[in-house]
């Protein structure tokens, strides 16, 4: 079931996906978001995956896992992901779990989409 | 930072402001956290953008009792009490489970424990709160922190 929340937009072989939910605390939103973002890794083999999330104000640790499990979905078929629009109230999630040493945070997300074009997988 | 894990149950913690049972109900969850979290907030005890802080560690809290600890039955209930001893409050959630080892929570200095999809909301709370600790071998979750006027 498409997912109202999260948008996708493909450039070539760049995945551009934004979560325009600000809460992502709900175990449904979650496992929706998730099932959204597994079915561009099954979709896209050495996918170039860009998450937006300067929307979102708010996750829990069960979201952190989704995310992780992208990760490891795209790192598996040798792709490439990263995190753009990270709020300042978002980042202690990923700096208290150590997750800011596994995923790379975009600060220009075109500037990064422009690179990952020149360099393409 | 180690888990602190007690077999018995928790010992009172100043006055109860609530005590309430509630089913194992995760379509409520929202409600409740509202609730809690408005309670907090009124007494001045939680502002500002802590609130996001409060809501997750409600969030982790009600997930595992209902979801893990009661094993999604709503015929199960979830029991919720919160204290206040003068300088800081104090949320009680018990659920019916047998509780958990601490055993079973990845150990967040262990390199290879980065990438496990579990066991990471026991660390952020670990993070906000002064203390997290369990009671009845894991049943029960007792949240504490200072009172937020009275730090600044």
């Amino acid at each position: 079931m498409p997912c109202d929340f999260v948008t996708v937009q493909t450039y070539q072989k760049i995945v551009l996906v934004r979560i325009t939910k600000s809460r992502l605390t709900d175990a449904a939103d979650i496992a929706a978001a998730g099932a959204e973002l597994q079915g561009i890794i099954d979709c896209h083999p050495k996918v170039s995956l860009l998450v937006d999330l300067s929307e979102v104000q708010a996750m829990s640790s069960q979201m952190l896992a989704k995310l992780v499990a992208t990760y490891k979905g795209v790192q598996r078929d040798k792709g490439r992901m990263a995190l753009a629009g990270v709020s300042k109230g978002l980042m202690p999630l990923f700096k208290t779990t150590r997750l800011h040493k596994v995923f790379e945070f975009a600060k220009d997300p075109q500037k990064l989409m422009l690179l990952w074009q020149r360099k393409p997988l | 930072m180690s888990l602190q894990m007690h077999a018995g149950p928790p010992p009172a913690h100043g006055d109860c402001i609530l005590d309430e049972d509630v089913a194992s109900r995760p379509d409520l969850k929202e409600q409740l956290i509202d609730r809690y979290a408005g309670l907090l907030n009124d007494r001045g005890w939680v502002i500002g953008g802590e609130l996001n802080w409060l809501h997750l560690c409600l969030e982790e809290t009600l997930v595992n009792a209902m979801v893990h600890g009661n094993e999604g039955d709503p015929d199960l209930s979830v029991n919720v009490t919160i204290w206040d001893d003068g300088d800081s409050w104090e949320l009680v959630v018990r659920d019916r489970g047998d509780g958990f080892s601490p055993d079973e929570v990845p150990d967040p200095a262990d390199p290879d424990a980065l990438l496990f999809e579990h066991g990471r909301g026991i660390l952020l709370m670990q993070d906000w709160l002064d203390e997290l600790r369990y009671h009845d071998d894991g049943a029960t979750a007792v949240l504490r922190r200072r009172k937020q006027r009275t730090q600044e």
